[in-house]
């Protein structure tokens, strides 16, 4: 049978206790606060890089739009090569997966798709850019 | 090539000058030299010209005429066509220039524009149809001739990390090697049916590559063998007899090392060219130029090479570039950053 607790020990244990009582109220406060933040600059940071994403295959689209429509006017004034890079690029900015920022192949997508950019810029004979990312030439940065 | 116990010489035929700063590279006419044809030399500069010299009936050499107000910044490299009709000059302008000769002249037929900035070096494949070009943007770009002297982009090849100092085609596959800064040599081939160029096989620091940039790449004649010379001191000989495909394992294509050629050279080698004998020159930091062939030394399995001779104080100043003349095996020119092109020739004096 154990002995009951003295009161010396009684009156540690509600010290003990409210200290610990303490710090799970400060942890709640905290974390939620994070929470808060974390979730403000997640949606900052998402709406950027969407947006980024967003307006270079946007500028993309709009290039293989016009130019298959002046291929469609005149078939002829065009090297099948050139009409088959630019009928790849229409398919590469269709397959790109809009609703998965989290897909580890984004990143190779989005350079075969400045790849092939630029080899129908070239064929086109056209000093064509897209304004928005770095060139390889220059130091990688990621502006994330 | 045997010699026959004399000692040899490479002696200075004639000293050409003319340009105002550096001679980056020179390239001989591949159709020139042979049936009355006089042999001709392209040499291009930091002073933004191309010239191109001839060699008279009494074997002296002669400007024949400069390429100029086309290229707004230095010409690094030129290479001509196999049919020697059409010659390309590439420049830090981030261009690459084609020239027709007509008649004695040289007409700029077409201009090449793709890369970000300075265009290191060109090659023609062995049929004349490809061109491919490299550049400090990191990327290797192959070009198709159209007719009418049109060039379409074919393929814009990434995988170097740094600039991309030299392209050469292989002699009888339709295989393209680049080398660079970064190191590595890269071995691209084409995928069968279109235009799908990737790279096969890639030589580095892991597969016994080397160890700094490498400046330069050259075929034997057969194209059984590719020397690559470097930033560290050494030349290396790889097997070069097969066509290189991706294996499953993704690990290894099959070109490989035969022999590294060490302890040679104490600065930079910037130029390596293999002649149609079988003797590769070197152009060095150093001011000389050096020789090797292979040694036939039947006690050891593998390939070996030795020091055939030194030339010291060739230049006042590096050698940027050796090249052997594809007529007559035995004459070498090399360029340097003293503004002058030698001729030279091998000759062997006897004892």
């Amino acid at each position: 049978m154990e002995p009951k607790a003295s009161d010396t020990d009684d009156f540690l244990e509600s010290t003990v206790l409210l200290d610990e009582a303490q710090y799970e109220e400060g942890f709640k406060d905290g974390y939620n606060d994070g929470l808060g933040l974390g979730k403000e600059e997640g949606r900052e940071v998402g709406l950027k890089l969407g947006f980024q994403v967003g307006e270079e295959l946007g500028f993309y689209r709009g290039c293989v739009d016009v130019w298959s429509s002046a291929i469609r006017v005149d078939p002829g004034a065009f090297s099948a090569r050139l009409r088959k890079s630019i009928e790849q690029l229409g398919e590469l900015v269709d397959k790109y997966p809009l609703s998965e920022p989290e897909n580890e192949q984004v990143q190779e997508m989005m350079n075969t798709m400045r790849l092939k950019f630029r080899v129908i810029s070239a064929m086109l004979g056209v000093r064509l850019e897209y304004e928005g990312y770095p060139k390889s030439s220059e130091t990688d940065v990621v502006d994330f | 090539m045997d010699f026959l116990g004399g000692s040899l010489e490479l002696r200075e035929r004639q000293r050409l000058e003319g340009h105002t700063d550096r001679v980056w590279s020179l390239a001989w006419n591949p159709a020139a030299g042979v049936r009355g044809i006089p042999a001709m030399l392209a040499s291009c500069s930091g002073d933004k010209t191309v010239r191109i010299w001839q060699e008279g009936p009494s074997g002296s050499w002669d400007c024949l005429a400069v390429l100029e107000d086309t290229h707004t910044r230095t010409v690094r490299s030129c290479a001509w066509s196999p049919s020697g009709k059409l010659l390309a000059t590439t420049s830090f302008d981030a261009t690459t220039a084609v020239w027709e000769h007509v008649g004695g002249d040289f007409e700029c037929v077409a201009t090449l524009e793709g890369h970000e900035n300075e265009v290191k070096s060109v090659s023609w494949n062995t049929s004349g149809s490809l061109l491919a070009t490299c550049g400090r943007d990191k990327t290797v770009w192959i070009w198709e001739m159209q007719p009418g002297n049109e060039f379409e982009c074919v393929s814009v090849l990434q995988g170097h990390t740094q600039d991309v100092k030299m392209v050469q085609w292989h002699p009888v596959l339709d295989v393209l090697v680049s080398v660079g800064y970064d190191n590595s040599v890269k071995i691209w081939a084409e995928d069968g049916d279109g235009d799908d160029w990737h790279c096969v096989q890639t030589l580095n620091e892991a597969s016994s590559g080397h160890t700094s940039t490498v400046w330069a790449v050259s075929f034997s004649s057969n194209g059984d063998r590719m020397v690559t010379c470097s930033d560290d001191l050494t030349l290396k000989i790889w097997d070069a007899s097969s066509s290189p495909s991706e294996t499953s394992d993704n690990s290894c294509g099959s070109w490989r090392l035969l022999c590294t050629m060490s302890g040679y050279h104490d600065r930079a080698i910037f130029s390596v060219n293999w002649s149609r004998e079988g003797v590769i020159a070197s152009g060095a930091a150093d001011d000389a130029i050096r020789l090797f062939v292979e040694s036939k030394d039947n006690s050891v399995d593998v390939p070996s090479y030795k020091l055939l001779l030194r030339k010291d104080k060739a230049h006042d100043m590096d050698v940027n570039s050796v090249q052997w003349n594809p007529k007559e095996p035995k004459v070498l020119a090399s360029a340097s950053d003293d503004g002058t092109i030698k001729i030279w020739e091998l000759l062997e004096v006897p004892l």
